[in-house]
């Protein structure tokens, strides 16, 4: 009965998990889908407690509510400002949990292999499991456990150094060691050794050092990558601590693993694709880490940047009657969507048409800004994608950007030596008048000058923009 | 300042403005009764009632006319004096020879160039506009039917059908008037740039079917130009064919300093119903259609109006006032730069300088062409329709793509599977079959994601990726102490990640709302 239960259990389980991603196709049924995850999570743990092979379920029971604990501090008290990092911490614990389950599975393969056919027999749950495996077999899963440690270690170590990068505890810009990728590529090699080595010998020593190798891919790959380059970064160590449960669901040979870790794995892969496409760059690229040099002089930039004060904007504003607002990352740091949704309540009491503009890669994780706009009570009806509002601007009175940069530069149009020639970006300059909020005259992440600053309907509306937006919220009336 | 016929070219509220450019403002006794401003009401505004038309032109420094000035008032012309009328230089020849003799400077407002910072001054376009209007409505009073199409106890009405001919100014106000009315409104013009806003206003635009390389509307200033007789035949043609089907027809089609295209001929005023009316704005240049009778209202032996009035915006006086005091208003603030009642005629000025007609002693017509190019659309890109043909064509061969690219990627999909089988046991098989699935699966349902919910996507992957926790469980409760220790370790994290990443992924999609 126990093995056939819980064979069901999954199959229901894996159902609902992919209920639970395909819900989220839309806002309503996405508040039913994670409903649907959650009793089929409950569903998995709860068969896997009275299937074969576990014990100490007391135990079990007791480090879930002490997890469950945590979690649920971290869940409610965590600003919406945070959740890149916290996305990247738990990857991390994907990671680090994939890395233990296959040491483990290593240790129990080694001590039952030491075992004669008698010990063998007496064995219960996990061990049991392996001592049924044959010579061909044992090869496998020495190479899948192999692969689910590779990669849980790649994982812990990338997330948590992003997780220091969003955080802002590690120096955001992209730092490499001296040898740069070729370090990267000399560990990649000696674990593909060590996998050899490990293959032939079963030994522990090759494993450990294998698991360094990677512990040190992780760190230095994603230490080379910067920060505006994150959301990228986040979904694909999302896309890796899926591959790193399914390695493991391999070696365990339990098929809810394998299918939720294909599941996110691919969630992960597809979602660095579309973050990459919005960046027009190769995903190589966006992983090897910075922008490419210059493929050639770069057009200079001609005019000057104009400076506006408050009173101005303000005016504008109470003329306008259709405005776009375009957040990017700065908005973020700055804490200002709260300013921003008060202002754009005002506005919208007034009957002007306002909505948002939102560019895929705007802030540090696939949709940031959406999470951050719903928060302040922003509807989601008025918070639009760039191809569904790009054409809407040269209709638009006032364009408002607030923090964002790269995304509304014109150059990646019009400068084909631009290192960001042919992304594409939001055409805010084509507003009848654009505002800037932004904290002072430098360059946005990647180091390009943007022309939008310095175009003709273009004012530059300098300060911190949450101080900005409330000195604009009592003028717009 | 002064003026003709019903309309008249000061209003009270004008005169105010014009106050506070520095001016003082007369009027003729009366000037303004037909149009409901009695002179009262302009005593009130501060203007200066005069007695006669003869005392006003010799003591006004600017006067601003309606109507073409008449021989008798060409007489009363004097130097350094400046008109502001609608004047017809191009056949008006008597009219600037006196003004070139005289010394005035003649203001001719149809001449105001048809650029965006003139809009204010355009007459032409506000007398337009009331034409339009008008002309529905004197349809509709000759029209023995409803315009709307009503479903009452009495039977069925079926609605009205208009057919507008000419999509200028008047044309599109006819439009708007017409679909407000609850009528099916047709249009056409020879333009087939105009057809975004034809469709704007509610109406469908007839579409010849015919392939020409049309006039650029922006290079005759946004007017139409004369189009070739082949297109005439296919345009008459298409009229011909809708004809017997219309209720009503208003033709505004004129082509500047010409005489109006025939556009509605003898045979489909003949093939339409009794009852239909015909509104003729054209009438004034001979009519679009041959039978109007300029001024007149006539009815055909097959019983339908036509009619041939001239003076629509004269006969909605009031409206057309204010439209065209408003109009000679912002010309005056444009000649009147410093507010200090002295008229400053720029002649750089590309508005001022394309309206003059008579400046200094010279005739100034025809302007030069404006510095600043006309309000018409730029040409579009005009990409041809593609046949039905083609269009299947263009789909069988992305379907033929699509097909080749799906049938390649299976192919070396099951190539590498079957490579895989061959040196696998079966039992990994049955793993990587469902891993396989799995990743098809997530592929296909990913895809639907919306772009705003990509971190509740992560967040909710995050718990669920926290499946790893099954191992944990799976292995606790086999072997030594360190195997424990590391299990209850991944089963502790994966235990925050669970609750963390469901508990967030909710809090989030809860602050998701509609307006």
């Amino acid at each position: 009965m126990e093995f056939g239960f819980t064979t069901a259990a999954y199959v229901v389980s894996a159902v609902l998990f992919i209920l639970s991603l395909g819900g989220l196709s839309g806002q309503e049924s996405a508040k039913r889908a994670v409903w649907y995850g959650i009793v089929g999570m409950a569903l998995a743990v709860a068969a896997t407690l009275v299937g074969p092979g576990s014990g100490y379920w007391l135990l079990s029971i007791l480090m879930i509510i002490g997890g469950g604990a945590i979690g649920y501090q971290l869940a409610t008290k965590v600003q919406m400002t945070q959740m890149p990092e916290l996305v990247a911490a738990m990857h991390s614990l994907v990671g680090l949990a994939a890395v233990f389950v296959g040491l483990i599975a290593h240790i129990e393969l080694s001590r039952v292999l030491a075992m004669d056919d008698a010990g063998k027999k007496a064995l219960e749950g996990f061990a049991a499991l392996l001592a049924k495996k044959d010579g061909v077999e044992i090869g496998i899963l020495r190479v899948e456990l192999f692969l689910g440690i590779f990669i849980g270690a790649i994982t812990f170590t990338g997330s948590v150094i992003a997780y220091g990068k969003l955080a802002g505890k590690v120096d955001s810009a992209a730092t490499k060691l001296p040898g740069g990728h070729l370090l990267n590529a000399g560990a990649a090699i000696l674990s593909a050794i060590c996998l050899i080595w490990y293959c032939n010998t079963g030994g522990f020593f090759p494993l450990l050092l294998m698991t360094l190798a990677a512990l040190f891919i992780g760190y230095h790959l994603i230490m080379g990558i910067g920060g505006a380059d994150m959301p990228v970064v986040v979904s694909m160590l999302n896309s890796y601590s899926g591959w790193a449960a399914a390695a493991i669901g391999f070696s365990l040979g339990n098929d809810l693993l394998i299918v939720v870790g294909a599941l996110v794995g691919s969630s992960g892969a597809i979602l660095s694709y579309i973050m990459c496409k919005a960046m027009n760059r190769s995903f190589v690229s966006v992983i090897l880490g910075g922008f490419g040099g210059p493929a050639g002089e770069q057009m200079a930039v001609e005019g000057e940047q104009v400076a506006i004060d408050t009173d101005g904007v303000a005016a504008a504003l109470n003329e306008a009657d259709s405005v776009i607002l375009i957040p990017g990352y700065g908005m973020a740091v700055a804490q200002a969507q709260a300013a921003v949704a008060e202002m754009v309540i005002k506005l919208r009491a007034k009957g002007k048409n306002v909505r948002f503009a939102i560019h895929p890669v705007a802030g540090r994780l696939p949709g940031h800004m959406n999470v951050l706009l719903a928060e302040a009570k922003v509807p989601y009806d008025i918070v639009m994608e760039m191809d569904e509002i790009n054409e809407d601007f040269p209709e638009t009175d006032v364009a408002i950007v607030i923090g964002s940069n790269d995304i509304v530069n014109p150059a990646a149009q019009d400068d084909p030596n631009s290192p960001i020639a042919g992304m594409p970006v939001l055409e805010c300059w084509k507003a009848k008048q654009v505002f800037v909020s932004k904290r002072g005259q430098g360059t946005g992440y990647s180091g390009i000058e943007n022309p939008l600053f310095y175009k003709e309907n273009t004012r530059m509306y300098y300060g911190d923009a949450k101080e900005s937006l409330n000195k604009l919220l009592p003028l717009i009336d | 300042m002064f003026e003709g016929e019903n309309r008249v070219g000061m209003t009270p509220e004008s005169a105010k403005q014009l106050q506070k450019l520095g001016y003082d403002c007369m009027i003729e006794a009366g000037a303004g009764a037909n149009a409901g401003f009695s002179d009262a009401l302009y005593k009130e505004a501060g203007v200066e009632v005069v007695k006669t038309a003869a005392a006003l032109w010799k003591s006004a420094d600017i006067v601003a006319k309606v109507r073409q000035p008449e021989t008798a008032e060409l007489k009363r012309l004097r130097e350094g004096q400046t008109l502001i009328s609608f004047f017809t230089p191009a056949a008006n020849e008597a009219g600037m020879d006196a003004a070139k003799k005289k010394g005035t400077n003649v203001i001719a407002m149809e001449m105001v160039p048809r650029i965006s910072r003139a809009q204010k001054m355009d007459a032409l376009s506000s007398m337009a506009n009331i034409a339009g209007y008008r002309a529905v409505i004197e349809a509709g009073n000759n029209f023995p039917r409803f315009f709307t199409g009503q479903i009452t106890a009495a039977g069925k009405v079926p609605p009205a059908k208009v057919l507008v001919v000419g999509a200028g100014v008047a044309g599109l106000a006819a439009i708007g008037t017409s679909t407000s009315l609850g009528a099916i409104t047709y249009a056409f013009d020879v333009r087939p740039e105009v057809a975004e806003q034809v469709e704007s206003m509610g109406a469908e635009f007839v579409f010849l079917d015919f392939e020409e390389e049309q006039a650029d509307g922006a290079a005759t200033g946004g007017y139409a130009a004369v189009s070739s007789p082949e297109f005439a035949a296919a345009q008459l043609a298409k009229f011909r064919e809708i004809a017997p089907d219309m209720d009503i027809v208003i033709t505004t089609a004129l082509i500047p300093n010409r005489e109006a295209p025939e556009l509605w001929t003898k045979d489909m005023v003949e093939s339409m119903k009794p009852g239909s009316v015909i509104v003729d704005l054209a009438a004034e240049k001979g009519g679009n259609c041959k039978l109007t009778v300029m001024d007149e209202k006539i009815v055909t032996d097959n019983g339908v109006t036509i009619i041939g009035y001239t003076d629509f915006p004269s006969r909605m006086a009031a409206q057309a006032s204010t439209l065209y005091a408003t109009n000679i208003r912002h010309m005056m603030t444009d000649l009147t730069p410093e507010k200090d009642g002295q008229i400053n005629h720029n002649m750089e000025d590309d508005v001022i300088r394309g309206a003059t007609v008579a400046f200094d002693k010279e005739i100034t017509f025809p302007p030069p062409p404006p510095k600043v190019q006309a309000i018409a659309a730029k040409p579009k890109e005009v990409i041809p329709e593609p046949t039905p043909e083609e269009k299947r064509a263009a789909e069988t061969a992305a379907f033929k793509a699509q097909t080749k690219q799906q049938v390649t990627l299976l192919a070396v999909g099951s190539v590498l599977l079957l490579g895989v089988g061959l040196v696998a046991p079966a039992n990994f098989m049955q793993h990587f079959i469902v891993f396989v699935l799995s990743v098809f699966v997530g592929f296909q349902v990913i895809w639907g994601v919306a772009h705003s919910l990509h971190t509740p996507l992560m967040a909710v992957t995050n718990a669920i990726s926290s499946i790893i926790i099954l191992g944990a469980l799976m292995q606790i409760g086999s072997g030594s102490f360190l195997v424990i220790l590391l299990a209850a370790a991944s089963v502790f994290m994966t235990g925050i990640n669970i609750f963390g990443g469901f508990l967030v992924t909710r809090r989030m999609l809860a602050m998701f709302q509609k307006s």
